[in-house]
């Protein structure tokens, strides 16, 4: 796959974050300066206890909650400023965890819609080739979403975000609310989006699975960065493990 | 009892749906009850007045009547005009108002509360403008065709039942196969997934805006056209028009219409049945019941 959108600046990282301080509310930040960078062609995984902010950095990052200081730039460009809908004209596409879809829509609405960023003699050859990758859809598209079951509207809205080629994907915790089987297909789908080229941002719960698939890993806490690593590394470090993932022993307190 | 009411429930009917669309619309995508909806349907009526008035000023010709009808071209040339007008208003009063009180992150009921406040400022400015004289877009006087069945009808108000349909199937087509039409039900069922999906949410609700304000000035217009323009009109319809939307479900566009049909036709009926002093209430009976039994309206979805 090649990217929709300008051509990245050589050297220059798919996503990157300086200073980042986002939150809901101004003197609240729960991202409080957050530097990432993301090499074209990684997948990355955010980890992290609950109220560490994974959601809230990608939110922001998308530009559905509020960005109080810092960029965000992909392949080089500045996008902080851009409002939520250009972003993915920008070459950055998100996946939210839950309501990702538009389940009062058909299957094939809620493609037109994500293919309407595009220009129109591109639209339909798009459509067909996410109809080709998720054949589940091609079925009955004249369906409502809203009748999917959760793995098929997981695959509608990575379909939806992959629609315009983006080459950044960020996804908050895909596997939420899946079965084990699904979550396996979801992530095995991801790792093939990966490999054909796209830039893959994950938040997840799911640690194991995640690092299983991931190449490199970033723990949040409290809103920074509070390791970053090899996600084998990660998972070979028992010390890291329990601090911050929670696997051998029970997760971290929920933060009040 | 006099099958005439039928009749006249249909015509009342029909500018109830007319006007319900455009509140379903407008409250499906700004998530809130503009109460200020039907001073549109006033100023619609008042704008179509003005502006046929100039027309005919300009060009006697105009104002001759077209057979069968009781008005000349001067009219439906002022509706099309007064439509983008009234449009313009709309856009006005949400750029001045609703915009800035949205990106203050406002609560519904202020926004609610800012639009009664909208809603007597309009009116009491169309009532300076205009005075609260009833006027007319027309003196001519018109003679009721007979329809069998006891029936009997206006020229006029078949014609208004006639571009009603018109609207309506043109309304419908727009929303289910129309980009634009497709962007309004993602807004209305999602606005931040909207705008992750590439959609200008600010954009759709201008359009929106502007549609519903459209419709109200036609509703307005036909209103004004067959009872009378008073600075009222549309504050006097209000009632109706939010049972209707309600009753037809928040967003579908037939349900506003067949539910505009049914407060129209009970109310024509409660005044055969009741007495026309009842005819108010009818409406409010309606939203009452509707709240209470089926929330989500006839075609609405679940919440």
């Amino acid at each position: 796959m090649t990217g929709a959108s300008p051509i990245p600046a050589a050297g220059a990282p798919a996503l990157e974050t300086r200073g980042l301080v986002a939150g809901y509310e101004p003197d609240l930040p729960i991202v409080r300066g957050v530097d990432l960078s993301v090499a074209s062609g990684e997948l990355l995984v955010l980890l992290g206890p609950n109220g560490a902010g994974k959601s809230t950095l990608v939110k922001a990052i998308a530009g559905v909650v509020p960005i109080h200081a810092g960029t965000v730039s992909i392949g080089g460009r500045d996008i902080t400023a851009l409002p939520a809908h250009r972003k993915i004209g920008a070459g950055l596409a998100f996946v939210p965890q839950t309501e990702n879809i538009f389940a009062t829509l058909s299957i094939q609405e809620n493609l037109q819609i994500a293919a309407a960023v595009l220009p129109k003699a591109r639209r339909a050859e798009r459509i067909a080739a996410m109809y080709a990758q998720f054949p589940d859809l091609a079925v009955k598209p004249a369906r409502l979403a809203g009748s999917l079951s959760g793995g098929q509207r997981q695959m509608l809205a990575i379909a939806r975000a992959l629609m315009v080629d983006p080459p950044v994907l960020i996804l908050d915790e895909p596997s939420a609310g899946l079965s084990p089987k699904i979550v396996a297909d979801v992530f095995s789908m991801l790792t093939e989006i990966n490999r054909a080229g796209v830039t893959v941002v994950l938040v997840e719960q799911n640690v194991k699975a995640a690092l299983a698939i991931a190449s490199r890993a970033i723990i949040l806490v409290e809103g920074r960065i509070g390791h970053e690593g090899a996600a084998q590394d990660l998972l070979d470090d028992p010390i890291l493990a329990r601090l911050y993932l929670g696997t051998g022993q029970a997760m971290e307190a929920r933060r009040p | 009892m006099n099958p005439q009411f039928i009749m006249d429930g249909l015509v009342a009917g029909a500018m109830i749906g007319l006007g319900a669309i455009g509140v379903t619309l407008t409250y499906s995508i700004l998530r809130f009850a503009n109460f200020a909806h039907g001073e549109f349907l006033s100023w619609g009526a008042y704008l179509a007045l003005a502006v046929s008035g100039a027309l005919g000023f300009l060009a006697t010709g105009l104002t001759r009547p077209i057979a069968p009808f009781s008005f000349g071209w001067s009219l439906p040339l002022a509706l099309v005009i007064a439509i983008f007008l009234t449009g313009l208003l709309a856009l006005v009063l949400d750029a001045v108002l609703f915009a800035r009180l949205r990106s203050r992150g406002s609560a519904v009921i202020i926004l609610v509360m800012a639009s009664f406040g909208a809603s007597l400022a309009l009116r009491s400015l169309l009532e300076f403008l205009f005075t609260s004289k009833p006027a007319y877009y027309t003196k001519a006087l018109q003679i009721a065709v007979r329809l069998g069945g006891g029936l009997r009808a206006t020229p006029d108000q078949l014609l208004s039942l006639g571009v009603t349909v018109v609207v309506v199937v043109v309304i419908h087509l727009l929303l289910t196969r129309t980009e634009i039409g497709r962007s309004m039900r993602a807004v209305s069922e999602n606005p931040a997934l909207a705008g992750i999906a590439g959609i200008d949410v600010r954009r759709v609700i201008r359009f929106v805006w502007f549609i519903g304000a459209g419709l109200a000035c036609i509703a307005g217009t036909m209103t004004g056209l067959l009872v009378q323009i008073r600075p009222y009109l549309g504050h006097d319809l209000l009632l109706p028009l939010f049972s209707a939307a309600i009753l037809g479900g928040i967003g579908s566009v037939p349900g506003a219409m067949i539910a505009g049909l049914i407060v129209g036709l009970s109310e024509a009926g409660a005044v055969q049945l009741v007495g026309a002093e009842w005819r108010s209430a009818v409406s409010f009976v309606i939203l009452v019941l509707v709240l209470l039994l089926r929330p989500r309206g006839l075609f609405g979805r679940p919440a």
